[in-house]
């Protein structure tokens, strides 16, 4: 494609940028709203329904389920800009990275025309309900139960580490249908409407001191029959592609690509920039952190990470792109950005030495405590999304054929 | 940049490896470990008749006019045979600067003589302090005449023994600037006054030597690049031989990977396979995700530079570093995983590890690299 062409696109880009995006955005004087608030998740809709009819999001998907066709270089850049801005999103991500993408592989037609088009366009927001409180990286060991009863689906049970818990619109639901089927062949999977009677939700508080988190309670739930996906029995498999799809997105979500599909950690995209100015601006013992070599040869360590980081996602990108599936590498993606999250949170307490105990609240605390609040958040990095234990399983049993 | 292989590249690869699994199993690496000179003329006859001692030369030079990355498709593979010999010395610490900073004749002169395996070469650039800096480089040549006279010893000299030339980083003017006054002098190894001892290293498959200059008269003509400015070409050519040698440890971190899943699948310990125990499989998980970014970042440099990106540098300081640590940590764990096997002489696992190792020093360590990209953000 011309390169002028590329060019006018990403200048149209900008222009949108600047036309749009929330008042102040990208300078002090922009006070974004508290994470996880409604706000926060109403501005996210909001944004998305921006792009999206600006064409700038819902790429990857058929045109007949909302999805909108450019040529690749032109996501490309599209996804380059808005990652550079690191542009408001957040809430809707989940529909983005599990619910359309397992819906697409797994769904049926009229699933796919109902759901996957107001994914795109930020209309309907997901949550997923994977998790039990004795259901973690054993996954199989779900013990929310439906039982069918005529045309619907009776559901019992509970779900634990939900993000987007507050204010999802819809969820999606692995439950038990064959109590007596071998592990595996014993669950179905379910899309459920968040006001259906039945069900409730309440705030499952983390060590860094948020409800990002929620819990959900099922309590003779009723879902429709047809709003099971893929056959009875198969709940197993659509889980984990959409557990795979949630990994890789996980995984190359930092690259910026991904911010503007939803938003994932824009804290990602500060780069190792920030911890050479963090350094160069904080003194320990009467000097600049910046001039001590333990700290250079740390930081710079992180800006290795970052960059072969990027470099892995674009590759898995293309990988993606000439229409290969989404692999098992996600797995490792998602580990190292997960690895690589907490040893940079590390690292930046670290240099904050003695005022790095100080969290939001406090006055003396340095950026409000954020740095604190993402060297905490990160430990959840390496829990969520599947262990990195369980992903190194994934890379040694399903890429290098180890025995299981 | 394209992350996948050409159709050209592909054959490139399948060719390279038939071609060293043949002319360079393990056997030949070990013989050459006992050789004095340390790499075999013949297989270099045949690595030159097979086209590679000229890849990235110009056809009018008697080269293939091959980009960088089709050169560390090679390098990968050379990395995972081990192969021995002068071939990065040669065609990229050498055949670069002459290609970059030669006369007309020079070039006419030297480069089919490399691409046709008639001149192996060698860099000698460290001395005693045994870093890869300007004001490393202390041995003076005065001149005399027509003539420079050199005098002094050089360090680190890989193959110096059985090279035909030796490429010399030697002092021509005091200056304020390290990097000032520094000439690039092509010396013919059959002139009178060179003497090369071998030092005796733990990477066998690759020999250092020292080697003294004892009044060795190199006529100017021999001088490569400009007098008194020879460091920036060679800091241009170790960019290149730096990013090639990534390719190496990549290739050979590779060979090591699948060589401890393998033996992890058959070996049995308490009833079953030892790849079942989870602390295996996430030593070759972790081996395995180390060797993908070090590939990710290897051929973000490789591309830099066949585009002649500004920030080749950076990739190439980058790839170094991630990839030195990485072919160290792949090899620890390949050890570690054989168990007692791993640690004998017999198994080949230590050749990797010792390659780790002193590719891990050469062209600059990983503390070095990251320094480097340090000091472009002070």
């Amino acid at each position: 494609m011309a390169s002028d062409k590329l060019d006018a696109l990403r200048r149209e880009v900008r222009d949108w940028l600047r036309a749009n995006l929330p008042k102040g955005w990208g300078t002090p004087e922009y006070v974004p709203p508290p994470r996880y608030s409604r706000e926060s998740h109403e501005l996210g809709k909001e944004w998305t329904k921006k792009m999206y009819d600006a064409g700038y999001t819902g790429f990857n998907y058929p045109k007949e389920y909302g999805g909108i066709e450019r040529p690749r270089e032109e996501i490309a850049i599209i996804n380059e800009e808005m990652g550079r801005t690191g542009t408001p999103g957040g809430p809707l991500s989940l529909g983005l990275l599990v619910a359309a993408p397992a819906i697409l592989v797994h769904g049926e037609e009229w699933q796919k025309k109902r759901f996957i088009p107001k994914i795109l366009s930020g209309e309907e927001s997901w949550c997923e309900g994977f998790s039990e409180p004795d259901a973690g990286s054993d996954l199989a060991n779900v013990q929310t139960t439906a039982v069918r009863d005529g045309d619907e689906w009776v559901v019992n049970g509970q779900k634990v580490w939900t993000s987007m818990w507050e204010f999802a619109d819809w969820g999606l639901l692995v439950a038990k249908t064959e109590p007596d089927a071998p592990r595996h062949r014993n669950l179905s999977y379910f899309l459920f409407d968040t006001t259906t009677p039945g069900f409730s939700r309440r705030p499952l508080r983390q060590m860094s001191g948020e409800a990002e988190f929620g819990e959900m309670f099922f309590d003779d739930m009723r879902i429709p029959h047809e709003n099971m996906m893929d056959q009875q029995g198969r709940g197993w498999y659509v889980a984990m592609t959409a557990l795979m799809a949630e990994r890789s997105f996980g995984g190359t979500g930092f690259t910026g690509g991904m911010a503007a599909m939803g938003g994932l950690g824009t804290s990602d995209l500060l780069g190792a920039n920030s911890l050479v100015e963090l350094a160069k601006s904080t003194k320990r013992y009467g000097k600049s952190v910046w001039d001590e070599s333990a700290f250079r040869q740390r930081i710079m360590q992180t800006a290795i990470e970052m960059e072969a980081m990027r470099w892995s996602g674009a590759r898995l990108a293309a990988k993606m792109m000439k229409g290969g599936q989404i692999g098992n590498e996600a797995s490792l993606l998602k580990n190292f950005q997960a690895e690589m999250r907490q040893r940079r949170g590390d690292l930046t307490c670290e240099i904050l030495g003695a005022y790095s105990q100080m969290v939001r609240g406090s006055t003396r605390a340095v950026e409000e405590g954020e740095h604190v609040y993402n060297m905490l958040r990160a430990r959840g990095a390496t829990i969520e999304m599947g262990t990195s234990e369980i992903n190194r399983n994934i890379i040694a049993e399903r890429i290098l054929g180890l025995p299981r | 940049m394209e992350f996948s292989l050409s159709e050209e590249q592909e054959m490139l690869k399948t060719m390279a490896r038939d071609f060293l699994e043949n002319e360079c199993p393990k056997t030949h690496v070990r013989e050459m470990m006992e050789d004095e000179v340390g790499f075999s003329r013949e297989l270099w006859k045949k690595m030159a008749d097979v086209g590679w001692l000229g890849l990235v030369f110009p056809e009018e030079y008697g080269g293939s006019g091959m980009n960088f990355r089709d050169l560390t498709i090679l390098c990968e593979e050379m990395g995972r045979a081990l192969l021995p010999g002068p071939f990065l010395q040669t065609e990229l610490l050498v055949g670069m600067p002459i290609l970059a900073a030669g006369t007309e004749e020079q070039k006419k002169e030297y480069l089919p003589k490399i691409a046709s395996g008639d001149m192996v070469c060698t860099l000698a650039v460290l001395e005693e302090d045994g870093d890869f800096w300007p004001d490393g480089v202390q041995l003076k040549a005065t001149q005399r005449g027509n003539d420079y006279i050199i005098n002094g010893t050089k360090l680190f000299v890989n193959n110096a023994k059985g090279v035909d030339y030796i490429l010399v980083a030697a002092r021509t003017r005091r200056a304020i600037e390290p990097e000032d006054g520094i000439t690039l002098f092509l010396v013919d190894m059959a002139e009178w006054g060179t003497y090369v001892s071998p030092l005796t290293t733990m990477d066998q498959t690759r020999p250092l030597f020292e080697v003294m200059f004892n009044h060795v008269a190199v006529p100017a003509s021999n001088i490569i690049g400009e007098l008194h400015k020879g460091w920036p070409v060679l800091k241009e050519a170790a960019l290149k031989a730096a990013a090639a040698l990534c390719a190496e440890m990549v290739g050979g971190g590779e060979w090591v990977l699948e060589t401890t899943v393998n033996y992890a699948k058959e070996r049995i310990a308490f009833g079953v396979p030892i790849g079942s125990f989870q602390v295996i499989k996430h030593k070759c998980a972790d081996m395995y995700s180390g060797l993908e970014y070090a590939r990710s970042l290897m051929e973000w440099a490789a591309e830099a530079i066949k585009d002649g990106n500004a920030d080749a540098p950076m990739a190439v300081s980058m790839a170094k570093s991630y990839g030195g640590d990485t072919y160290k940590m792949v090899c620890d764990h390949g050890v570690q995983t054989h168990g007692g096997i791993g640690f004998t002489w017999d198994h080949d696992m230590h050749l990797y590890f010792k390659r780790a190792r002193s590719s891990d020093t050469a062209f600059g360590d990983s503390y070095y690299h990251r320094e480097l990209l340090a000091q472009a953000a002070d």
